[in-house]
């Protein structure tokens, strides 16, 4: 019961709030009084006569009380007057004469004045307004999108210069190099388009063919994303390069069989854990260059030792060591597949598809604030792939190194196979249930009870032979075991 | 030329979805998400978001992104907007 009262206790607060919000609107005295005017101006009339007499009886004996109740008779009556003056117009101007209140002094108008509420100003509620001010989350919003839609058109434009810039100065070289530059997949014959192949507003593609030793050479300019404003703010925070990344795919018989990679310790560590082939063939961590002159912020990834004296030679060490800033990760592969692929358990029952393979990661300096003049300082290092080429397809393992690599691979096949026997005794498992399953339920479909039985027989006499071949099996086994 | 020049192939990332960019859908998502939102829920910053979250997919969109989608989760977004502001024209108040 107490709760109860409380609760409703509580009900009334909000009640009265909103009660004594009206009063500020209403003026509710003004309005109290107005309503007793309505009746008071007759009482007031005959308070005035009442009072009229006493004050002409009474003379000076009792003056001040006289005067302050003719005083306040005074004042109400002319508050009361007043206000039906104001409200009501000239109907009752002067009910009453001057000489009738004696004593009567200049007071009123300042308590008159006193008593009349003051005219407050309510702010308009934002919402109830109807002004563009009101409208500023629009406008910012509106300003928002329009500052989008233009950085879009700055950073689309930006990329395009830049990859523009790229192909002018690289395109020589190319030509010279390979028959066929630029090639979208879409024309019937093989033709140069001599052009670059645009894939969306930060990715271009170049595809090169026609040289000896390779199939083709997929060059991919990868840029920062500059079109899109959410991305450009979040590399304020966080730097980040435009990257071309070059793959050359070599022929067969072109390459000899090793895994190699150097690059920055950063990349080279990141590619080992996410590179099929460099994680199942260089399982030691990225050594340090320094033996052979390279800087301090390269590193080596190699199969065996061999190949890394191999690769290192002068014309390379001269490439690696003055181009240093410019290589993310350079990666030699017979093995290549690409990226672990992330399969789910019991998928994984064959070994990914390989090709020989150069990869060339290449960061384009200014860190983002790139030039047109960035690009083209990139040249050299085309250069440098064009020499990988040629000396992929000249380098070869000697006799050692080949049994070394040969041992090497048919290991991780053994590796890999193991792994998957459990999966795929499950798959043929799975498989033969299946067949007697879709079996079983043939012969319960069959309606003609005789064929039915037919088919039964047929069933058991089927698991009867393969039961009688497994004993054979199991007696062969104990025979040569003894 | 002497040489057999191969054809191009497209690089792995269009072949293996694993490789591929997700933002431009997850925007596509968000931006449906947040249109409904604003239509059902009559909430104005909901249906702003997902004008932007329509743009942003637009921009991270992929070449073999398909218009019509992009143009219909756009759409999707403006009739979410204009609708708001024709059910309750006031102005949207901050969230602070």
């Amino acid at each position: 019961m107490k709760n109860f009262y409380i609760f409703i206790a509580v009900l009334f607060i909000p009640w009265s709030f909103s009660l004594a919000k009206y009063d500020e609107f209403e003026d509710g005295d003004d309005i109290m009084e107005y309503d007793d005017n309505d009746f008071a101006e007759f009482e007031d009339v005959s308070e005035d006569t009442v009072t009229e007499s006493p004050q002409r009886v009474i003379t000076t004996e009792d003056d001040e009380e006289e005067a302050t109740i003719e005083l306040e008779g005074h004042d109400e009556n002319q508050e009361d007057f007043d206000d039906t003056d104001t409200q009501e117009g000239d109907t009752e101007s002067e009910p009453y004469d001057d000489e009738e209140f004696e004593g009567y002094e200049e007071k009123p108008d300042t308590s008159h004045s006193k008593n009349k509420d003051p005219i407050t100003i309510v702010n308009v509620p934002a919402h109830l307004q109807n002004s563009w001010e009101s409208y500023y989350m629009e406008i910012l919003m509106v300003t928002g999108l329009l500052a989008y839609i233009m950085n879009y058109i700055i950073g689309k434009n930006k990329n395009n210069r830049l990859a523009h810039a790229w192909f002018n100065t690289h395109r020589e070289l190319l030509e010279s190099n390979f028959a066929l530059v630029g090639d979208d997949g879409t024309s019937k014959e093989a033709t140069s388009t001599g052009k670059l192949n645009q894939e969306n507003e930060h990715i271009y593609n170049l595809w090169c063919s026609g040289r000896v030793c390779c199939e083709g050479m997929l060059i991919q300019l990868k840029f920062l994303k500059r079109q899109d404003l959410l991305n450009v703010l979040a590399r304020m925070m966080r730097p980040a390069s435009d990257q071309v990344q070059i793959k050359v795919t070599m022929n067969d018989e072109d390459m000899d069989t090793y895994v190699f990679a150097v690059g920055t310790r950063k990349a080279l560590v990141r590619l080992q854990k996410e590179m099929q082939d460099l994680s199942e063939f260089c399982s030691d961590k990225p050594k340090s260059g320094a033996k052979y002159g390279l800087p301090d912020s390269l590193a080596i990834l190699s199969e065996m030792g061999e190949v890394t004296e191999g690769m290192m030679d002068a014309k390379m060490i001269h490439f690696l060591t003055h181009y240093a800033d410019k290589i993310d990760s350079v990666q030699f592969s017979d093995q290549f597949s690409g990226p672990k692929l992330m399969q789910e358990e019991g998928q994984l029952t064959k070994l990914p598809e390989t090709k020989k393979t150069l990869l060339f990661t290449f960061n384009v300096p200014g860190s983002g604030n790139t030039s047109p003049k960035d690009m083209e300082s990139l040249l050299p290092l085309m250069s440098m792939v064009i020499y990988s080429i040629d000396k992929a397809k000249k380098f070869r393992l000697n006799r050692e190194g080949k049994q070394k690599a040969d041992k090497n691979r048919a290991r991780v096949e053994e590796n890999f196979l193991k792994l998957t026997h459990v999966q795929r005794q499950e798959a043929a498992q799975s498989r033969r249930e299946e067949k007697k399953r879709a079996e079983k339920e043939r012969i319960m479909n069959e309606e003609d009870p005789e064929k039915q039985r037919r088919l039964e027989e047929a069933a058991l006499r089927r698991e009867q032979k393969k039961l009688e071949k497994k004993q054979m099996k199991m007696k062969q086994i104990k025979v040569k075991a003894m | 030329s002497p040489f057999p020049s191969g054809r191009y192939k497209p690089p792995a990332t269009e072949t293996n979805p694993a490789l591929e960019d997700p933002t431009p859908d997850y925007m596509n998502l968000l931006g449906m998400v947040f249109s409904m939102c604003g239509l059902m829920l009559k909430l104005k910053w909901c249906a702003w978001i997902a004008v932007y979250c329509s743009f942003i997919s637009f921009a991270n969109s992929r070449s073999s992104e398909d218009t019509k989608q992009m143009m219909s989760s756009f759409m999707l977004s403006i009739s979410a907007v204009v609708m708001s502001y024709l059910q309750t024209p006031q102005p949207m108040s901050p969230p602070w």
